[in-house]
C-alpha cells in the first residue's frame, strides 16, 4: 500500500471531544421556543376493530394544544418494504383496527407532560375485540384468525403468510441420495431489542412557511424524509430531516415510526414544535423489536465433510406487519450460501403475520440465526466424522473469485486464512481436545472452546440506493465536506474525513464535516446496509479528487509545468523535480476562481455499488446481484460453564476477519467489541418475555444486558485482502453487523465442547444447560 | 399541581450557585436537563438501572434520575459541562477520545463521572475495581473493552506524573 498519511490509521473520532463534554446535541436535548410535548396513545388489546373515538374531553383540557386520529390523516399507508408482490401494509396511526398490543392510535399534545399524559386518559374508544395469534406456527395453520389477507401470489397452504422467498439449485433428491451422512436439525431464535441508549425520540415543527422541520433519533435522513413526506401528502422538498447525534440504532432506528408520523401531525395541526420522547417502558411496549427466525435444516455431507446438499425452511414472525420480516427470511438465504460451497440447495422462507409487535432489523440481520443453525450443525456432523472442526470448515470455505449462485463474486475472500489463522493463533485443536478429555472429569467448572463463521454483503441496492458527496475548497484553503451520511457511532464522519484529508494532504482537524440534513447536504444510503464507510467513502473520495484535480491543473498552469510532475505537501503544490517551485492551496484556489471567472472550487463525487445493474435482488426468488463486496471471519469463543448452576461465561472472542482493510482500526476494533458483546447478550442473556402480546419484562432491570463485569476479552487478527490507492475507488467491506453472528455460533459451539449439552434455542439461560447436564447424566446412567 | 406549591431552592452546580422555584417532587436529572439546559446529562431508562444519569455529588456518582433536587442543597453537584476547564479536557475524558472508549456517547458522561469517582478515591484501581465501578453504567456500542482500557490510561498517566 502506498505511503497513506491518514487512511488506514487509528484516529480518534472527530465528535470525541463534543461527546466527552455532553456537548453534543442528541434529539432528546433538542429545545425549541413554544415546545409542546407529544404523547401517544396505544391500543391496550393485540386485536381489535376500532368502532369509535372520542377526543371531545380531551381536546377541551386545559393546556391540550392539539389531538390527532386517523381522522386527521391521510390515510397513506407504508412499509419496510414496498413493491408490487408486497405493497405497503400499515397505517401510521390505526384506522379503524389494531393488530398488537402497543399500536398506536392517536396523538396529544400539550404544554406540559402531565397535561398530555392527563388528555391521553380521557381519549375514549369503543372497542370490538377479534381472534388473536401469537405463536408462529399456529398463525400459519388454517383455523388460524386472519390478521391480513395473505398476497394473491403466495400460494401456500398457510395462513396469514406476509411473504415467502424460494430459491433452488442442484437436484436435491440425488444429492441427499448420494450424500454420506444426512442431519436435520431445528433451531429456534428469541425475540430481542436493540437496547439502544437514546430511547426513540422526534421533535416536529410545522412552521409557517409550510415547512415540516423534523429531529430525529435515525439511520437515515433520506429514508425518513421519503417515508414522512409520503404518507404527509408533501413535497420532498417541504420535509427538512434535520442533523442530531443518535444515541444508539443496531437497526432500530430504520424506517418511518408512527411517533415520528403522529410528531408531524400534531405540529401540523397547532403551528408549534412537538417532542416526543418515549420512556424506557414505552420503547419495550411500543417500539419494534428484533426478527426471531426459526430454521429448520438438513445437511448432506460426503465422507470427508464435504457439504453435498442443504435444504433450509425458515419461518419468521414478522409480528402484526410486514415490518423487515420479508427482508430477514430473504437475508438468511444470503447467510446460508455465501460463505460456504453448497452445491445443491433448496430454500424456503416464511414471513408470518402474528399480533405480535411488529419486529425489524437488529444488527446481523437473519446472520446469527443462520449461522447458529449452520455452525452448531457443521459441529456435530465433524463429531460423526471425526473431523475436527477446523478442518471441516476449511474443506467447505468458499475461495477468492468464487461466483455466488446470485451471481456475485466473492473477489479476494479471505475465509480460508481467517480460519487459519484464528485457528493457530487460539491453539484451538490442542484446547478442543482439552476440553474433551476435561468433560470426563469430575470437575465443577468446565472450559470449552468453539468456532464460528459467517460472510456478509455490503452497501447493496435499497432506497437511495448511492451516496454523493461535496468537497468545497474556501478561499482560505479550509476544507468543508459535505454529506448526508449519519454518524451513529460508528465513527461516519471521521472516517469520511479521514478521506478527504488523505486525498487533499490537509490533516483531519482541518476538513469541516456538514452532515445528515436532507436539506443542506446531499443523498446518502444511510447508516445500515452496511455499507456507508464503502459507497459514501467512495464517493468522498471522487468528491476530493475532483477539488484537488481543478487546483492541480491551474497549478500546473501556473508553473508552467506537467499537472503529472506536480506533487502536494502541507497544503502547497510544488514540482517533483524542483520542489522550490510552488504555489500554496490558497493561491491554487485564487487563481482557479480567477481563471474560471469567479467559479468556486468544489469537487463532486458520487457512488452505488453495481452501476451497470438495472434492478434489485428479487425478493421472492432470491435472483439478481446484491453486491460487490463480501466480507467474511471466522471467530473462536472460550467460555467456562458452571455445571452446579449452569451458568455460562465467556472469557474470550478472537476474532480473524477481512472487512477488505481497515480504513480506521480502531474504530474497526471499537466495532467488533461491540458485537461481540451484542452477540454474547442474545446468545446467554436476553430474551423478551411476551404474554398475549404484550411484553412483561419491559425495564433494564428484567431485560439484563452485558455491563461491565460480563465484559469479553476480546482478540483481532486483520486479514487485508484490499487496499486504498489514489488512483481508483477501494474496495472495503462490511465490518459493523454479522460479527454477531459468528460469536453467537462459536459460543454455541464451546457450550458444547464444555460441556457435551448441544442447545438449539437461543438464548442459553443457566436452566437449559442444567436440563442438559440432567439428560446426559440420566443417558450416562441407563 | 399548582405555583404555590413551588420552593424556593438554592444548588452549587460546577461551583456555580443556581436559585430558581421549583415543585418539589422534581428530580435532580430534570431540574438539570429542562431548567438549566445542562442536558449533557442523559436519561436512559428513569428507573435508576443504566447509570446514564450520573452525575457526582460531594465527588460520589449518584442516578440523578431516583434523586430529588431539593436533596442536593448545600452539597456539591458536578455534571459532565464542569469536568472540562474551557476548551482544555479532563484527562479522563481526553483518554476516552484517545482510546476508543466513545462510540454513540450516550452512556459517555455518565461513564466518565463515575470513573472520575472511582480515580479520585483510588489512584490504582485493578481491572476488576473498575469493571466493578462502572458495572451500573450501561454501554451498548463499546462492549466495555476500550473504556476499561482508557480508565486504565489514566491510572498509568498518573504514575507518570503527567
Amino acid at each position: 500500500m502506498e505511503d497513506l498519511l491518514y487512511v488506514g490509521k487509528s484516529i480518534p473520532r472527530k465528535d470525541g471531544p463534543a461527546k466527552a463534554t455532553g456537548r453534543a446535541e442528541y434529539t432528546v436535548d433538542v429545545s425549541l421556543p413554544g415546545m409542546l410535548i407529544g404523547k401517544v396513545l396505544r391500543s391496550p388489546y393485540p386485536h381489535a376493530r376500532i368502532l369509535n373515538i372520542d377526543t371531545s374531553k380531551a381536546e377541551k383540557l386545559k393546556g391540550v394544544k392539539a389531538v390527532v386520529t386517523a381522522a386527521d390523516s391521510l390515510k397513506i399507508k407504508h412499509g419496510f418494504v414496498e413493491t408490487p408482490r408486497y405493497p405497503a401494509d400499515q397505517y401510521p396511526i390505526a384506522v379503524d383496527r389494531v393488530r398488537h398490543v402497543g399500536e398506536e392510535i392517536a396523538g396529544v399534545a400539550a404544554v406540559d407532560e402531565y397535561t398530555a399524559e392527563e388528555a391521553l386518559s380521557l381519549i375514549e374508544i369503543e372497542w370490538e375485540e377479534l381472534p388473536v395469534v401469537f405463536d408462529v406456527e399456529d398463525a400459519m395453520k388454517q383455523d388460524a384468525p386472519e390478521i391480513h389477507p395473505s398476497h394473491e401470489r403466495v400460494n401456500e397452504p398457510y395462513h396469514n403468510i406476509g411473504g415467502k422467498t424460494a430459491n433452488s439449485w442442484g437436484d436435491m433428491e440425488d444429492a441427499f441420495t448420494k450424500s454420506y451422512l444426512v442431519r436435520e436439525d431445528k433451531y429456534y431464535c428469541q425475540i430481542r431489542t436493540h437496547a439502544y441508549m437514546e430511547p426513540q425520540a422526534t421533535v416536529a415543527h410545522f412552521d409557517y412557511s409550510g415547512k415540516l422541520n423534523v429531529w430525529t433519533s435515525s439511520m437515515g435522513v433520506f429514508l425518513k424524509r421519503a417515508k414522512l413526506a409520503r404518507t404527509l401528502g408533501l413535497p420532498y422538498g417541504s420535509v427538512r430531516v434535520r442533523k442530531t447525534y443518535v444515541g444508539g440504532a443496531f437497526g432500530g432506528k430504520i424506517d418511518l415510526f408512527s411517533h415520528e408520523y403522529i410528531a408531524a401531525l400534531l405540529s401540523m395541526k397547532c403551528h408549534q414544535p412537538v417532542k416526543i420522547v418515549y420512556s424506557r417502558e414505552e420503547v419495550f411496549k411500543g417500539s419494534r423489536h428484533a426478527q426471531p427466525l426459526i430454521v429448520e435444516l438438513k445437511t448432506g455431507v460426503a465422507k470427508d465433510g464435504t457439504i453435498v446438499a442443504q435444504q433450509i425452511k425458515t419461518i419468521n414472525d414478522s409480528g402484526a406487519y410486514r415490518g423487515s420480516g420479508v427482508v430477514v427470511i430473504f437475508l438468511a438465504w444470503g447467510f446460508a450460501m455465501a460463505p460456504y460451497r453448497v452445491p445443491n440447495m433448496r430454500y424456503e422462507g416464511y414471513s408470518v403475520y402474528t399480533n405480535n409487535l411488529v419486529h425489524c432489523p437488529q444488527r446481523g440481520h437473519g446472520a446469527p440465526k443462520m449461522r447458529l443453525a449452520v455452525e452448531s450443525q457443521l459441529d456435530m456432523i465433524a463429531e460423526e466424522l471425526g473431523i475436527d472442526p477446523v478442518e471441516i470448515r476449511l474443506r467447505n470455505a468458499r475461495r477468492p473469485g468464487e461466483l455466488l449462485p446470485n451471481g456475485d463474486s466473492v473477489k479476494n475472500f479471505g475465509l480460508i486464512e481467517c480460519i487459519n489463522e484464528v485457528a493457530k493463533s487460539t491453539d484451538f485443536i490442542n484446547k478442543y481436545g482439552a476440553a474433551k478429555r476435561e468433560r470426563e472429569k469430575d470437575s465443577k467448572i468446565k472450559h470449552g472452546i468453539g468456532i464460528g463463521v459467517c460472510a456478509y454483503m455490503g452497501g447493496s441496492l435499497i432506497y437511495p440506493n448511492s451516496s454523493s458527496v461535496i468537497v468545497k475548497m474556501n478561499d482560505d484553503a479550509s476544507v468543508s465536506l459535505i454529506t448526508g451520511a449519519i454518524d451513529i457511532g460508528q465513527g461516519a464522519e471521521t472516517v469520511l474525513s479521514q478521506i478527504v484529508a488523505e486525498e487533499l494532504g490537509i490533516p483531519v482537524e482541518e476538513v469541516q464535516v456538514d452532515a445528515a440534513d436532507t436539506e443542506t447536504t446531499t443523498v446518502d444510503i444511510g447508516s445500515w446496509i452496511s455499507g456507508l464507510t464503502w459507497v459514501t467513502g467512495n464517493a468522498a473520495k471522487k468528491a476530493a479528487a475532483h477539488a484537488m484535480k481543478k487546483l492541480l491543473d491551474v497549478a500546473a498552469e501556473k508553473l508552467k509545468e506537467n499537472a503529472d510532475d506536480l506533487a502536494v505537501r502541507n497544503k502547497e503544490i510544488f514540482v517533483k523535480h524542483s520542489p522550490d517551485k510552488k504555489i500554496t492551496y490558497a493561491q491554487a484556489i485564487a487563481a482557479s476562481i480567477e481563471k474560471n471567472k469567479g467559479d468556486s472550487v468544489i469537487g463532486e463525487g458520487h457512488f452505488r455499488t453495481m452501476k451497470e445493474e438495472p434492478t434489485h435482488p428479487s425478493l421472492a426468488t432470491a435472483k439478481g446481484r446484491w453486491t460487490e463486496n463480501y466480507s467474511c471471519y471466522a471467530q473462536v469463543a472460550e467460555v467456562e460453564v458452571d455445571t452446579e448452576t449452569g451458568i455460562v461465561k465467556v472469557l474470550k472472542v478472537t476474532t480473524a476477519h477481512d472487512c477488505g482493510f481497515p480504513l480506521n482500526p480502531m474504530l474497526v476494533e471499537g466495532q467488533i467489541d461491540g458485537q461481540v458483546s451484542m452477540g454474547q447478550g442474545q446468545v446467554l442473556l436476553e430474551e423478551l418475555r411476551i404474554e398475549k402480546g404484550c411484553i412483561i419484562n419491559p425495564s433494564l432491570l428484567e431485560y439484563k444486558i452485558p455491563c461491565a463485569l460480563d465484559m469479553v476479552e476480546t482478540a483481532y487478527i486483520d486479514v487485508i485482502t484490499e487496499k486504498y490507492s489514489k488512483d481508483h475507488h477501494y474496495n472495503s467491506k462490511e465490518v459493523g453487523e454479522g460479527y454477531v453472528a459468528g460469536v453467537v455460533a462459536a459460543v454455541a459451539n464451546a457450550v458444547y465442547d464444555a460441556t457435551g449439552v448441544r442447545l438449539k434455542q437461543t438464548p442459553f439461560f443457566p436452566n437449559k444447560v442444567m436440563n442438559g447436564l440432567e439428560q446426559i447424566q440420566k443417558k450416562k446412567a441407563r | 399541581m399548582n405555583k404555590s406549591q413551588k420552593q424556593l431552592i438554592s444548588l452549587k452546580i460546577n461551583g456555580q450557585e443556581y436559585e430558581f422555584a421549583i415543585h418539589p417532587n422534581r428530580t435532580l436529572l430534570e431540574v438539570l436537563r429542562e431548567d438549566l439546559m445542562l442536558t449533557g446529562t442523559k436519561e436512559g431508562c428513569d428507573d435508576g438501572v443504566c447509570g446514564t444519569c450520573t452525575v457526582l455529588l460531594n465527588g460520589a456518582p449518584i442516578r440523578s434520575c431516583l434523586y430529588l433536587a431539593i436533596e442536593a442543597q448545600g452539597k456539591e453537584v458536578t455534571t459532565i459541562e464542569g469536568l472540562a476547564e474551557g476548551e482544555k479536557l479532563h484527562p479522563i475524558q481526553q483518554a476516552f477520545i484517545e482510546h476508543g472508549a466513545i462510540q454513540c456517547g450516550y452512556c459517555s458522561p455518565g461513564m466518565i463521572l463515575t470513573s472520575k469517582a472511582l480515580l479520585d478515591s483510588n489512584s490504582m484501581p485493578t481491572e476488576h475495581d473498575i469493571k466493578l465501578a462502572i458495572s451500573g453504567n450501561f454501554c451498548r456500542c463499546t462492549g466495555y473493552n476500550k473504556i476499561v482500557t482508557a480508565i486504565k490510561a489514566c491510572c498509568q498517566n498518573a504514575v507518570g506524573g503527567h
